[in-house]
């Protein structure tokens, strides 16, 4: 792989006058001062990515990046005004969840034929991965992980509550036993059993889709129906509104907040993402942080069959940038090989590999708890495609902070959300 | 000297000067205000996806009003008089009593005019409500006006009544009042971004001082940003600090305009401390009063930072605002010609207010 970058970038320094390329690029991930250029050490999303990103401004001959600033909670906002204004980064990083509306305006390149001249191995990615950037027959991407929920756990709590076996934390397996065991953790340790976001970002919204799912229910079908007041959505809503009633979870925590609660050993376990493990796992190792023992866990079965919400990165080139300037174009397409052969580096996050050849590694299987939540892979899932898809979820994060935050009473949130959802899929 | 400016006099008449002069002005008024304006008004008659028509500049379609029918009507809207009784009743009673002012002859003929019809249409507009079966198209978007009528009611008078204790405080000509002036002043050249970053740590139920503060008196922290009931409050007073700058300095310079002989003649008349304020500073502040106000009604209407940055506009959109709801609708979904529909009724808020400071502006000459 190397040895055909290696001669691609030659065959290009030779086609072209040795002009350096400049390649803009946007990301979300946060920032990170200091990345340098090792991706074995970095730690933490912002960081990892981009010591990624430094190592192939510096290693790509002819190719220098420019990481551009941009913010996590209006970068979508931010690309859109990009494209919009003709000015879209040459690169740049996207969730598989909103390939739908970007691919179907045109505004993203084919990549299809054009990846394996630069390097990049397609039929080395997992088949869920190259669904995620395949829309209409055509690739639009190259995928970089699979990220979901995962139950984070503090042990030491859980084995003051006698909530361990064999080294393991014991998980509920159904919304009863749920309360239950939580009511145990409070019991034993004075401590909350449950935190999350359930007041910012839609980690609360992630949360009663995965019970939904579990139930065999969505929230809106292929065809465009919305699904939100129904029996299924009542059964996830409670679950979680019956910790909170038992003063056993805080619905008032943001992602700031209730991290720090986890962090601070105030809350046996944290509902949030892969891209924190690594990062956990080095905040557990230090001596003034209040948790001690960590641990991951797959998102538990509360219902019927197994669920948890999963989205995927993936990394794009504007279709104006394929069309105008070809050898920009070049440049573009090995900054995204390069990143493709730190698929590794990236997984050290604590996200699922997207590459079968990384996944069978040794370096990969001995990463920190990889172990603990290798049935993640199988119980992902996310809504149907749609091109509101921040919208949507934006509806159900209201409707579900109005249930937990303001008492609003879960059958009249539901039947607003549902009339809204349906509202956003005829518009 | 006077041989060079007699034949450019010559060569110019008063009016060419003049048109010379606003030149400048005008091409830079006309092509970055005038003519955004006017194209905002026509997305707004259109289906205008903002990518898709930036790739394909006949994706829009010419839909007329349908925007505004969808963002402000309804399916079955009917209006009666009682619909929102508080409102409509507060908007009755302004009426009568600017008409009655006005008999008494304590209120001028165009002020009496503007307050009546300002009440009026207080009392018209939350009459409208959804029948039976009925519903509006677009459920957010009056919620999310009368948000911003919430937070421009409590931050204006805010801003005003801080802004003039302060003002009235520090009118000294010591150096630690004008040390003190400058630091009020400072809060005010801060970014949003930055006045948000402190006040977001300040409201903080873990680590913020407010939470240490009441810890420290036994008392539970509220967790501000995400309660209901505080967090309009929350970003009322962070507003409030932020913006209390430049009206300190308006009440300032309106103070110094004020003789120093009416003190004088008011304190033989024994008028000293609060009744000179009452009886000699607030009638003599009373243009630079209403100059503030309605400065900070038309800025405080575009409130969008605060809100989008604090709570984003939650729990439960309670701190929804316009400004904020116009950005989601243009830029998360995409929908250009519905988000120029909301700002046009934005501007015609404002520029109501334009015309009210205008008007009271002129009357008082």
């Amino acid at each position: 792989m190397k040895h055909l970058i290696i001669g691609a970038a030659l065959a290009a320094a030779l086609a072209v006058p040795a002009t350096a390329q400049e390649v803009t690029l946007a990301r979300f991930f946060g920032a990170c001062e200091d990345a340098g250029t090792d991706t074995k050490t970095s730690v933490g999303e912002a960081c990892i990515i981009q010591s990624i990103i430094n190592a192939a401004s510096e290693q790509i001959d002819g190719v220098t990046v420019n990481t551009l600033p941009t913010d996590w909670g209006n970068y979508y906002d931010q690309l859109k005004a990009a494209y919009a204004g003709g000015t879209a980064p040459d690169v740049h990083v996207m969730h598989r969840s909103s390939v739908a509306e970007f691919a179907g305006l045109g505004a993203l390149a084919d990549l299809t034929d054009d990846l394996a001249a630069a390097g990049i191995d397609t039929t080395d990615w997992a088949p869920a991965a190259l669904d995620a950037v395949s829309f209409d027959g055509g690739i639009y991407g190259v995928p970089m992980d699979f990220h979901a929920n995962l139950w984070h756990v503090n042990m030491d709590l859980m084995a003051k509550a006698g909530l361990v076996q064999d080294g393991k934390p014991i998980l509920p397996t159904s919304p009863e036993e749920m309360l239950a065991q939580a009511k145990m953790v409070k019991d034993a340790t004075g401590q909350d059993y449950l935190a999350a976001d359930f007041a910012q970002f839609p980690i609360g919204v992630r949360l009663v889709l995965a019970l939904m799912w579990q139930q065999g229910a969505n929230i809106f079908s292929e065809d465009g129906t919305a699904t939100i007041n129904t029996d299924a959505a009542r059964n996830a809503v409670t679950a979680i509104t019956q910790l909170f009633d038992a003063g056993v979870a805080n619905p008032q925590l943001n992602y700031a907040d209730s991290q720090q609660a986890f962090l601070n050993g105030e809350a046996a376990m944290l509902v949030n993402g892969t891209w924190v493990v690594d990062f956990y796992t080095a905040e557990a190792a230090k001596e003034e942080v209040g948790l001690n023992n960590y641990q991951v866990a797959d998102f538990p079965t509360l219902f019927d069959e197994g669920a948890t919400w999963a989205d995927s990165h993936m990394w794009a080139i504007p279709a104006s940038l394929k069309a105008n300037d070809p050898e920009k174009f070049q440049a573009a397409l090995k900054v995204l090989a390069f990143i493709n052969d730190h698929n590794v580096d990236w997984a050290r996050t604590g996200h699922m590999s997207v590459r079968k050849s990384v996944v069978a590694s040794e370096e990969y299987a001995n990463l920190p708890h990889r172990a603990d939540y290798t049935g993640t892979a199988s119980i992902a899932r996310d809504t149907p495609p749609s091109e509101r898809y921040g919208a949507i979820q934006d509806v159900l994060n209201r409707e579900l902070q109005a249930i937990w935050l303001t008492g609003k009473s879960v059958d009249t949130a539901l039947g607003d959300a549902e009339a809204e959802v349906q509202d956003l899929l005829d518009r | 000297m006077n041989k060079q400016t007699k034949p450019l006099r010559h060569v110019l008449g008063q009016s060419q000067a003049a048109a010379l002069l606003l030149l400048p002005f005008m091409s830079v008024y006309l092509l970055f205000l005038v003519y955004p304006f006017f194209r905002g008004v026509w997305i707004s008659l259109h289906d205008w996806n903002l990518l898709a028509v930036a790739f394909n500049p006949d994706a829009k379609e010419f839909v007329g009003v349908s925007n505004y029918i969808k963002v402000m009507w309804g399916k079955n809207i009917i209006w009666s008089p009682l619909a929102s009784p508080v409102l409509q009743l507060m908007g009755l009673g302004g009426a009568i009593t600017s008409a009655l002012l006005h008999r008494s002859g304590r209120l001028g003929r165009t002020t009496a005019l503007a307050i009546g019809i300002g009440a009026i249409v207080f009392f018209i507009l939350p009459g409208f409500h959804p029948g039976e079966g009925g519903r509006w198209y677009d459920r957010r978007f009056w919620p999310t006006v009368g948000n911003t009528l919430v937070f421009v009611g409590l931050t204006v008078p805010g801003v005003t009544l801080s802004a003039l204790v302060l003002a009235v405080s520090l009118n000294r000509e010591t150096r630690a009042m004008s040390v003190l002036r400058t630091l009020f002043f400072l809060s005010q050249v801060l970014s949003v971004t930055v006045v948000t970053l402190i006040w977001q740590i300040m409201f903080s139920p873990r680590q913020g001082l407010i939470a240490n503060v009441t810890e420290l008196f036994g008392g539970s922290p509220i967790v501000w940003l995400t309660d209901e009931r505080f967090a309009m409050a929350a970003i009322v007073i962070t507003t409030i600090w932020w913006s209390l700058g430049i009206a300190m300095i308006l009440f300032l310079a309106g103070l110094q305009d004020i003789s120093r002989d009416l003190y004088e003649a008011g304190a033989l008349d024994h008028a000293t401390g609060v009744r000179a304020f009452w009886y000699i500073t607030l009638p003599n502040l009373k243009r630079t009063i209403t100059l503030v106000i309605v400065l900070q009604i038309i800025l405080h209407f575009q409130v969008f930072g605060q809100s989008h940055l604090m709570t984003n506009g939650g729990p439960n959109d309670t701190t929804q605002v316009l400004v904020r709801y116009i950005y989601q609708t243009g830029f998360r979904d995409s929908d250009l010609g519905r988000a120029s529909a909301m700002a046009v009724f934005l501007f015609v808020i404002m520029g109501a207010f334009s015309v009210l400071q205008f008007v009271l502006g002129r009357e008082e000459d």
